[in-house]
């Protein structure tokens, strides 16, 4: 990562910081732990904490739990190198404890990698299931223990029906049983069952966030979604690929108020509730690639139907709990959000 | 007409307001009373219930043991309760012993969020045979939906009927509806509401309970209970009956109850004074008021910030002890302030 | 200098855990086996990160190899433990009893040690009774007449898992048996408060005595001595309040703060029950020439 893309970032999370950086103060002098901390949700939110330290003293202590650091070291090193960051190798699920100090958690552990999900269900399953397990586990010996944040997914929902605009908290569907494309959904539904059980039993102060969908830097461009394939057909001067009518409708959320958000979450959420997370402003993926072709001259070619027969869906979510609740608002807009994703990965 | 389960703890709760110093005749004479008003049912013991009698908490002037008999003596129709709070009263040293005196009623208790402590003593009562409620104390302590969660555990432990109790006197009466709301999403048995008037809302939360679909509340007679007192019982059943809500009590022998309770029980009719208006404020229970006024005076504190730094270390009831530890606190802060200020 | 006492684990939960960290820093025990049931709970993990032979076969590793400890900690259940009692008795193993089992005499350290010392099987009583009966004991050597001691604690809600709460009564049944025992005092009662305030709360313990007439001149050396007794066992105890006259009763409020050594530091209540229990065991290794030559003769 060259000089560029790191100043990209920190000016999102600068621009993300201001005017709200305070609502965080709780994590002041703090040490929070991210499990699966070197992945692209404990990448930028270990960036926004680095930001809080340089620019607001915040003197908050970081830990970032995960099989990969070893890459996260070569790759990251503008991160890995900070004294205020301390990397963990370690598998979540085998996991024992964790530094006596620990104030915060936010358990990140999991691939959303439907590609892993389908070749490698079990392992896909058990990474949520056992890793949930062992991190309750241990954060149940840490003494001065404030929040838990356990990152579930919009997914849990079970498909969106096409009537109903945005999913709020509340909506009551769930993933089909007993089929291995809802690995990931259905386990993630378990760890959140797990999570209030550890709540009561244990009576571990603990919060939800489901988040939905993100585009921007530290994501693989390579991930078979779509905003990512149109980026990168894009990116490599090639026409953009539209399974479908294109009127499928999905919705992103910059990473840097993601990022802010989750830490919000973390610190003023109030224990036993739960919040989605992503844009509430739903976007028809032809208007999506027609956004990004907008970025590129010469304009792409937008090709619709590539995919014969592909099923118009939605996946949009309320967000009324987090902005009603914690004062929650989205600082980046979808167009915003295109232009710094595209910019980032040109860097 | 819907009925309205109105359950009176005036010589349990009201115990409270006297050090816990009600008589055996006092006893007698309020519990003639009450049945012949036709309450439902009477609480009687400890202001804690029952086994609480101690220094921590006050020392009962009347034993249970004796307490529960002469009130079962002198009840006719009305139905025998007591609270019972799992760590302070046992199976085996008090509650069989009530059973055996023949309490009708048996109302388990615990903090807000301490539902499980409640499972033995519950399932002890139902074995016995006896009508069994859950009750959660300090309720305002714990989201609606984390309450409805406590509240679920003790109906899986075989409570027939839930109470929640207001007991540092701090609802508003939309709190109350959220709460009844998110239990009756939550529960099949019936709800209860036990309402404290530090901010002088104990009968319009009790309101906002039964419009909300609770279909049991407490209440004493002349609000005869800790700090600023309950609900007021004869206005309760009032207000109910222009409601039109059914209760089974006589009106003008509840007000006689009254009368009588206010002659005989009480030495002053419980106001809303202004250290209840700061308990309830703080969120803390109003049982407090008279131990934070002697302690106060020795420490020669305020009050107030007593109640204050009490709401803020969320002290819970049954934690009294904690009080001359935070005047000690305080004394000390108020005696080094001067110095710490001239060395700035 | 002799060898170290060589004592085994049963029971891998957060306790037996918590108690093989102590034990690892005593000089005079060495931790020769941690048994538990689950080969993969993280106590195990726990103990073979620090080198200790573990097994997760339960009482039935001790049966198959007797030579593995001459001492063992019980940290299982109550249930548990009347089982394992029979068979360790019969093998002669000394046993501590860390559940709320009640098999063998009630040792409190700073009250009883050498006494405790004859019996084969000791029960480290409760949390809270390990907190009092050394204030309650001195209140009934310096005070006449002590008519009533009552003990009331209140621990962080997170440190009681669900067997402390289903085992509340017998929590106070036996506090109250032991606060007796040790005092002298004609009533005895014992109060338990769970908070659950965020962040935790230390344990704390008030004992409060009626007396006809309280006399703290002879109370307060006593109280001083018997606190560095406990404090040279239990480094985080202490007394935060009094001896005072409150009321015309004698009140010493004391908080015990655990050493965080598996368990979080807030769980005084855990961690005491454990230092009295490594206490103890030290006791037997510090004797143990002698006992195990009277063991042999009888």
């Amino acid at each position: 990562m060259n000089v560029r893309a790191v100043d990209l970032i920190r000016e999102d999370c600068l621009s993300g910081l201001e005017g709200r950086s305070e609502q965080l103060s709780p994590l002041r002098g703090d040490t929070v732990v991210i499990t699966g901390g070197t992945g692209f949700t404990g990448t930028w939110l270990a960036e926004m904490i680095a930001a809080l330290n340089d620019q607001y003293s915040f003197g908050t202590k970081l830990i970032l739990i995960s099989r990969s650091t070893d890459h996260f070291k070569s790759t990251r090193p503008h991160l890995a190198n900070r004294a205020d960051i301390t990397l963990v190798k370690s598998d979540v699920r085998y996991m024992v404890e964790l530094p006596k100090e620990t104030n915060w958690v936010i358990h990140a552990a999991a691939n959303p990698d439907n590609r892993f999900h389908s070749t490698n269900p079990i392992e896909a399953m058990a990474i949520i299931s056992d890793g949930t397990f062992a991190v309750l586990k241990a954060v149940d010996r840490c003494g001065d223990f404030k929040m838990f944040l356990n990152l579930s997914s919009g997914l849990i929902y079970g498909s969106q029906p096409l009537e109903v605009e945005r999913i709020s908290e509340h909506y009551a569907g769930a993933p089909s049983c007993g089929s291995v494309s809802s690995v990931y959904a259905e386990a993630k539904r378990f760890a959140e069952t797990l999570c209030a059980a550890a709540r009561s039993q244990a009576r571990i102060p603990l919060v939800t966030a489901r988040p939905f969908a993100f585009i921007g830097p530290y994501q693989s461009m390579d991930t078979p979604w779509a905003i990512n394939n149109f980026i990168r057909d894009a990116l490599n001067g090639s026409a953009i690929r539209v399974h479908g009518d294109g009127q499928t409708v999905r919705s992103y959320m910059y990473p840097s108020d993601m990022a802010y958000w989750y830490l919000r979450i973390l610190t003023g959420g109030s224990s036993g509730l739960t919040y989605n997370v992503g844009n509430p402003e739903g976007i028809t993926l032809q208007n999506l690639a027609l956004m990004i072709a907008g970025h590129f001259t010469p304009s792409p070619e937008i090709r619709l139907h590539t995919a014969a027969g592909a099923a118009k869906t939605r996946f949009v979510p309320e967000v009324a709990m987090a902005v009603n609740e914690l004062g929650l608002a989205q600082k980046v807009s979808m167009p915003q959000a295109i232009e710094r994703t595209i910019r980032w990965n040109k860097a | 007409m819907k009925y309205v389960l109105v359950s009176d703890p005036s010589l349990r709760d009201g115990n409270h307001a006297i050090q816990h110093q009600l008589s055996e005749e006092q006893i007698a004479a309020y519990c003639r009373a009450a049945d012949a008003a036709g309450v439902p049912i009477v609480e009687v013991g400890h202001g804690n219930g029952l086994g609480a009698s101690s220094l921590q908490l006050g020392e009962s002037k009347t034993p249970d043991d004796r307490a529960l008999r002469v009130a079962r003596e002198n009840l006719k129709t009305t139905k025998l309760g007591i609270h019972v709070i799992p760590g302070f009263a046992t199976i085996e040293k008090d509650l069989k012993h009530a059973i055996d005196i023949g309490v009708d009623v048996i109302r388990v208790a615990a903090h807000v969020t301490e539902a499980d402590l409640t499972q033995r003593h519950i399932d002890f009562a139902r074995s016995k045979n006896k009508t069994v409620f859950g009750v959660l104390m300090m309720s305002h302590m714990a989201s609606p939906e984390l309450l409805a969660e406590q509240a679920k555990k003790m109906e899986s432990y075989g409570a027939e009927g839930f109470i929640f109790m207001d007991s540092a006197g701090h609802y508003l009466p939309s709190d109350v509806t959220e709460r009844v709301v998110a239990l009756k999403r939550e529960l099949s048995i019936a709800i209860g509401f036990h309402a404290h008037n530090n901010l002088g809302m104990a009968i319009a939360n009790s309101v906002a309970a039964v419009e909300a679909g609770a279909s049991m509340l407490d209440g004493c007679a002349r609000g005869f209970g800790a700090g600023a007192g309950n609900a007021q019982l004869e206005v309760l059943v009032a207000v109910l009956h222009r409601m039109g809500y059914e209760t089974g009590i006589d009106l003008y022998k509840i007000l006689d109850a009254a009368d009588l309770a206010e002659k005989e029980l009480m030495s002053v009719v419980p106001t809303i004074k202004s250290t209840s208006v700061v308990s309830g404020l703080a969120g803390v229970f109003s049982g407090f008021m008279k131990p934070v006024d002697r302690i106060a005076k020795q420490f020669n504190l305020d009050a107030r910030d007593i109640f204050f730094e009490l709401g803020r270390r969320k002290i819970i009831a049954g934690q009294e002890d904690i009080i001359i530890e935070v005047a000690t606190e305080l004394a000390k802060r108020t005696q080094t302030a001067p110095v710490q200020a001239r060395s700035v | 200098m002799n060898p170290r006492l060589r004592v085994g684990i049963i029971g891998s939960g957060n306790i037996g855990t918590d108690l093989m960290i102590k034990i690892l820093r005593s000089p005079l025990l060495e931790s020769t086996i941690f048994i538990g049931r689950n080969i993969s709970s993280p106590g195990m993990a726990k103990a073979q990160s620090l080198g200790v032979p573990t097994s997760g076969e339960s009482i039935a590793y001790i049966q198959k190899y007797p030579d593995c400890c001459d001492l063992v900690f019980d940290a299982t259940s109550a249930k548990d433990h009347e089982y394992h009692a029979k068979i360790l008795e019969k093998l002669g193993k000394i046993v501590i009893d860390l559940t709320p089992a009640n098999i063998g005499p009630m040792c409190v350290p700073a009250v009883n040690l050498s006494e405790s010392l004859g019996a084969k099987n000791v029960n480290m009583v409760t949390c809270g009774g390990q907190a009092s009966i050394p204030i309650a004991y001195v209140i009934g050597k310096s005070q006449k007449n002590v008519d009533y001691i009552e003990v009331v604690s209140s621990i962080a809600s997170r440190s009681a898992g669900p067997a402390t709460r289903i085992n509340l009564d017998e929590y106070i049944h036996t506090t109250e048996r032991g606060v007796q025992k040790f005092s002298g005092a004609k009533r005895t009662k014992t109060i338990l408060n769970l908070n659950p305030a965020i962040p935790c709360i230390d344990m704390q313990t008030t004992i409060l005595c009626k007396v006809d007439q309280p006399d703290l001149e002879s109370l307060k050396p006593m109280l001083a001595d018997m606190v560095k007794k406990i404090q040279s066992y239990v480094p985080g105890y202490e007394v935060i309040v009094g001896p005072i006259i409150e009321n015309g009763r004698i009140v010493v409020m004391v908080r015990v703060k655990g050493l965080g050594d598996y368990l979080p530091a807030y769980a005084g209540n855990l961690d005491i029950i454990n230092c009295a229990a490594v206490a103890m065991a030290e006791e037997y290794a510090k004797t143990w020439d002698t006992y195990s030559q009277r063991m042999d003769n009888t």
